[in-house]
């Protein structure tokens, strides 16, 4: 096996995928451990106690009953959960088993979801598609609660196998009208607009579910919604297992790069195997693969909006209420809980367009320059404090590594010491670090940081 | 093409240097980037897509005012047929639309009648989609115009060619290699920077434009997201002063729509190169209270498109432009009890500017043959109404885009040029 440098930089690279970007002593106190114990305080995040965090998040009374609330909810928990991976992987579902408020309606419902997911997020494969199976907004947003005996509805089924389990190619037409009534009877109750449809619960109606004989994926039987899945996901070809592929390729390609070469797949797919389809032994295996440290994995994922609001707060260590981000999602083009349709949203260059370059810079600029006491901010003198910064250098120097930018071409390091070496009559004088070069130079600096190409990539 | 991304971006580039704050792009000086006049017709021609969100009622819009059933069906919300502003002995205008009646007094107005697609979906969420992309199958995941856009207009270089007045992207729009800018007001279209700040703005827009242009042997994930910004710098730098000095020769409602017309005739007076330009008004559910609810909506429809095509005519730009409607669906044929309409089906669309052939296309909706849920049947697919404006306006291949086998509805001159 190829050894890995570990050092600082590979401990940031590993804080900016399995969580959502390291403040520099997060960054010391990761690189220090060395890379099995660095990884194992990620992944067995079980051990890591939550107790402080929860109460602070609590106090923090956001509405929990509104969109907002639950996206300021969700996106508190990604900038100051003590298990950065928890809520990363929280987020992949997110993004996996996409769900919409728009057609769901019950807020409560999508929270729950989001719960729901958390609590699985690392476990048992088998275990979050049951569950997400038989998940309320899950239900209604795919309409297997509408999916009975005598009127099938192909839905879910349909997507449970492109999306979720096993991929386009992998299964037929045949298959998804047996898994669609192996899942009748899989429905909720209480969905009405009298609570504005958040009181659903699951409930396995046997008065709807087909009791027929079901051919799923070549095996024949009385199958019912577990034993389906079951079939799905034990389902092997000639290279190994199908779900363990899928799955397994999915998450090398958030967590690292796209097109995985097939001996990466195929590894990952043996781990999750021999782990009984454990999600967080594949995690282990990514982030303690050569392959994850090599040069073309760094900086080459298109951070999402989400991770974009996100790692601007936690980076400069700022401090938010998230409604202002939450509010510049939709801009962004990633409204939280909204998603546009059943497949969610792309991946990579597809963020970024001229018009959501603006508003991710409206975004950070309001984080930058809010010199308030409220709402989204950070401070500047933190930032450079216990530090040199009395050159325009030094300041620079300091920001960036602030940022995970100190790789960023010469001549863009150049360009932001140009900036702080030029005043506002566009002639250049020296900058030094005076309170008033502070408050308006670097907050000017973190902007521009923030909205360059290189921090558009984690 | 007429010019290229190095092209628009060098003619962008005289104020983006100097000062990224003081306008300097006047009328006069847009005039070096007009398409040459070697381009075929249509490359010159612009489409302006109106979308009505949340299903309007057409049969409330244009009213079949001779059908006995109508009074019966409408009895809580009905148009008094004895208002409505007449196109002929069956079907007339909501006697609010006076705007709309003067242009089809003029034989600038198509009425396409009960356009909808096979199975409507009820639900807003799919039947936008499906209106969306022009694929009820809800397969494919780019616009019908995304498409277009990728086949006709990738790489020519002008961030903007298509635009929407829109919070997000409408997704009619969406293609894999056009770049779409999309915004509510041109107040968020910018390089926001700090407020308390103002003297050191130009060294912040300066610097962001060198962060994002940095030259590189190979490219780069980071080249083309800074590419993207000095586009985003370039192309808001044109739209920020395409209403300096603007005269409107039109009299816009004072409401979003009549904003977002307005803006969509500057950008077209400003000679950008601007093929397709999209604008979204919402407010169209009336489940309930529709009776105050629809009136004023239609009003302002009609009243933005009159302004807007005043505008075009005073300026001399109409010749080149061509307005349609859409919405997800229409509604329910019986009002309800809470003196609204439930979702429907098929509705009528308009479709304006001087290449239409004026007049009604399809039949009165037939209130006496409804669908199961009490709902209009679909006379017009959608699938034609598109392939229409796609062959006849924009000179395109419509059966590329939407497959083959939608009838050409004739609402167009193909003669015209």
């Amino acid at each position: 096996m190829t050894s890995i440098p570990w050092n600082r930089e590979a401990a940031a690279h590993l804080l900016r995928r399995a969580g959502f970007g390291g403040t520099p002593s997060e960054i010391d106190a990761l690189s220090a451990r060395g890379l099995e114990g660095a990884v194992s305080l990620l992944v067995d995040y079980d051990t890591v106690d939550t107790a402080a965090y929860d109460a602070a998040l609590a106090a923090k009374t956001y509405n929990l009953a509104t969109t907002r609330g639950i996206q300021q909810w969700f996106l508190d928990r990604m900038a100051n959960s003590p298990r950065p991976l928890e809520e990363k992987m929280t987020y992949f579902w997110n993004l996996h088993w996409t769900s919409g408020i728009s057609k769901v309606k019950g807020v409560t419902l999508m929270l729950n979801q989001n719960k729901t997911a958390r609590q699985a997020a690392v476990g048992r494969f088998d275990d979050l598609v049951v569950k997400m199976s038989q998940d309320p907004a899950m239900l209604v947003w795919l309409d297997n609660w509408l999916n009975r005996a005598a009127q099938p509805n192909e839905n879910y089924a349909r997507e449970v196998m492109e999306l979720f389990t096993l991929g386009i190619g992998n299964y037929s037409q045949s298959d998804v009208t047996a898994l669609a009534r192996a899942l009748t009877g899989w429905t909720v109750q209480n969905y009405t607009k009298a609570d504005n449809y958040n009181g659903a619960t699951f409930v396995n109606n046997p008065a709807v579910h087909d009791n027929g004989s079901k051919t799923l994926l070549g095996q024949v039987g009385n199958w019912n919604g577990a034993d389906a899945i079951n079939i799905l996901l034990s389902r092997t070809d000639a290279r190994g297992s199908v779900s363990g592929r899928f799955i397994g390729g999915k998450l090398w390609r958030f967590f690292v790069y796209d097109d995985p070469p097939d001996f990466i797949v195929d590894q990952l797919a043996a781990v999750w195997v021999s782990s009984g389809r454990v999600v967080r032994e594949v995690l282990r295996a990514i982030f303690t693969s050569p392959e994850f440290y090599e040069p073309h994995a760094r900086k080459t994922w298109v951070r999402t909006p989400v991770e974009y609001s996100v790692a601007s707060v936690r980076m400069l260590e700022g401090t938010s209420d998230f409604s202002s981000p939450a509010a510049s999602l939709a801009g962004m083009s990633q409204s939280l809980f909204d998603p546009e349709d059943a497949k969610g949203w792309d991946w990579g260059l597809s963020w970024m367009n001229t018009g959501t370059v603006f508003n991710r810079s409206t975004f950070t600029n309001s984080l930058a320059s809010n010199r308030g006491s409220t709402g989204t901010r950070f401070d500047p003198n933190r930032v450079l404090a216990g530090r040199d910064a009395s050159t325009a250098e030094k300041a620079v120097d300091i920001v960036a590594d602030r940022l995970n930018l100190a790789d960023a071409p010469p001549s863009t390091r150049q360009a932001w010491i140009d900036y702080m070496n030029t005043n506002d009559a566009g002639q250049r004088v020296a900058w030094t670090n005076t309170a008033a070069n502070i408050d308006k130079k670097v907050r000017g600096l973190v902007h521009l940081m923030l909205t360059s190409p290189y921090f558009q990539f984690a | 093409m007429s010019f290229s991304r190095r092209d628009f971006l060098l003619r962008s580039a005289g104020f983006v240097t100097v000062s990224a704050m003081e306008p300097k792009w006047s009328a006069a000086g847009t005039r070096g980037i007009e398409a040459d006049e070697a381009d075929a017709a249509a490359s010159g021609r612009t489409l302006v897509i109106l979308e009505l969100m949340g299903g309007n009622d057409g049969l409330n819009t244009v009213i079949p005012y001779a059908d006995s059933k109508y009074g019966q069906l409408r009895s809580r919300i009905g148009i008094p047929t004895n208002t409505v502003l007449p196109l002929d002995a069956n079907l007339g205008l909501h006697p609010k639309m006076t705007g709309l009646k003067a242009l089809w007094d003029a034989h600038r107005v198509a009425v396409v009648e009960n356009v909808g697609y096979p199975n409507s979906s009820l639900s807003h969420f799919a039947s936008r989609d499906i209106w969306h992309t022009a694929d009820p199958s809800l397969v494919e995941h780019r616009g019908w115009l995304g498409r277009w856009a990728d086949a006709t207009l990738a790489g020519n270089g002008n961030p903007l060619s298509c635009t929407a007045i829109s919070s997000s992207l409408p997704r009619t729009l969406l293609a894999d290699n056009v770049q779409v800018p999309s915004f509510l007001t041109l107040a968020t279209y910018s390089y926001q920077t700090d407020g308390a700040a103002t003297g050191d703005r130009n060294n912040q827009v300066n610097t962001f434009l060198k962060q994002s242009s940095q030259e590189y042997e190979l490219p780069t994930p980071q080249d083309t997201v800074g590419q993207l910004g000095e586009d985003a710098i370039a192309s808001s730098n044109v739209l920020q002063t395409v209403g300096s000095g603007y005269v409107a020769a039109g009299t816009y409602p004072a409401n979003s729509l009549g904003s977002a017309l307005l803006l969509i005739a500057q950008i077209v007076n400003a000679n950008v190169g601007a093929r397709i330009l999209y604008a979204t008004y919402g407010g169209f559910d009336n489940h309930a209270a529709e009776d105050q609810a629809h009136d004023p909506l239609v009003q302002n429809v009609s009243d933005s498109i009159k302004a807007f095509f005043d505008d075009l005519d005073g300026h001399g730009k109409s010749h080149d432009v061509l307005l349609m409607t859409w919405s997800e669906f229409g509604r329910r044929v019986q009002d309800n009890a809470s003196n609204g309409t439930d979702h429907g089906t098929s509705a009528p669309h308009f479709v304006v500017g001087d290449a239409v052939n004026a007049g009604i296309y399809g039949k009165p909706p037939n209130l006496s043959a409804l669908d199961s849920n009490g709902n209009l049947l679909v006379e017009n697919d959608f699938r034609s109404y598109y392939g229409t404006i796609l062959a006849d306006w924009l000179k395109a291949d419509s059966a590329a885009i939407l497959g083959a086998g939608w009838p050409n509805l004739g609402f167009l001159n193909k003669q015209y040029a």
